[in-house]
């Protein structure tokens, strides 16, 4: 009994892992396998090999990504909320220069698409391709960014402040500012982390895990630039 | 050691750019022209999901990856953010009517 493997054992995910569950009358996978441990369950719950089949960084990454999405789930959520129970809501053609952002949505596809390549010009160990892309994908960051608070200016010189705005539906500024604010902050953060990327390519001391894990990162940019976009300005 | 995604070549990423610019310039020549409201909400949302599952399917290898990571993925964000709307949004309809 003593002689159970570690890792199947203490995580208690399986009934059938643990050598007394039997005589608890345990519901769940029977027990075939030696010492109180299912096949199934040693192979992929067992320990020692990540059960969705990814390392750990990638899987936290992809943990963090899916809280930060999240956060903007519930600010685009209340700004529904806020349109459905508005009578008006200002006309997004008169406010936004819809050209100008959709330059800007360009900027942001393209450089997920440097970026894209760039995870894989690492995984193919093609250094220079690495940190070609990873720059390419840092100015487009940059771009974004100075077109969206030039965006800004436009409209604070307007008028338009957390509080008010000559539109007529006094939050309306207010969740502009919020959620492209909190989603600038997450280009800057992004540009910073690539900024480190790049670096460490340059100096070659860059894994391909690392340039995906932060192409995971940028992406998650992108695609909340995508629903934001839409649902913001477009609808 | 993370899956291996060395069997996509870069024209992928590419194509799947060209076809993600060109479905925005549908969505921002649509916001414009003289479409009934319901219908271009609906054309809209759906080009935007079409747009988030190529980005995450693609660009982020999720297609790629196993099922059950996919599944978290979509199920944590997607649906409830869908959710959470869809349960909020009675009250602000309701409080739509109060206020007339």
């Amino acid at each position: 009994m003593s002689s159970l493997q570690p890792g199947g054992s203490s995580r208690g995910l399986h009934h059938a892992d643990r050598p007394h569950a039997g005589g608890r009358g345990s519901v769940g996978k029977e027990v075939t396998v030696a010492e109180g441990v299912s096949r199934e369950a040693a192979s992929r719950w067992g320990g020692g090999v990540s059960p969705v089949g990814v390392s750990w960084n990638k899987l936290m990454m992809w943990l963090f990504i899916i809280t930060d999405g999240l956060l903007f789930a519930g600010f685009l959520a209340a700004y529904g909320f806020a349109r459905l129970a508005s009578a008006a809501w200002p006309d997004r053609l008169e406010v936004f220069h819809l050209w100008f952002i959709s330059a800007m949505t360009f900027v942001l596809i393209s450089s997920s698409a440097t970026m894209a390549t760039a995870v894989g010009a690492a995984r193919r160990k093609e250094g220079q391709l690495v940190s070609q892309m990873t720059f390419a994908t840092l100015v487009g960051g940059t771009i974004f960014l100075a077109m969206q608070a030039y965006e800004w200016t436009t409209l604070i010189h307007e008028g338009a402040r957390l509080h008010s705005n000559p539109w007529g539906v006094p939050q309306f500024a207010n969740y502009f500012f919020i959620i492209t604010g909190f989603h600038g902050t997450h280009v800057l953060t992004g540009i910073v982390i690539l900024a480190v990327v790049a670096a460490r390519a340059l100096r070659g001391r860059l894994s391909a895990e690392g340039v995906e894990l932060a192409g995971l990162y940028w992406h998650f940019v992108d695609l909340v630039w995508v629903f934001i976009f839409t649902l913001f300005y477009l609808i | 050691m993370a899956k291996d995604a060395t069997g996509v070549p870069y024209s992928v990423y590419w194509r799947t750019w060209a076809f993600l610019l060109t479905l925005t310039l549908v969505m921002v020549i649509l916001d414009q022209a003289a479409v009934p409201r319901p219908v271009l909400v609906l054309v809209l949302l759906t080009a935007m999901l079409v747009k988030a599952a190529l980005i995450a399917g693609t660009f982020m290898h999720l297609s790629q990856e196993k099922l059950s990571l996919a599944l978290a993925v979509v199920a944590a964000l997607l649906l409830t953010g869908a959710v959470l709307f869809l349960l909020i949004a009675p009250d602000g309809l309701r409080l739509l009517q109060m206020k007339n």
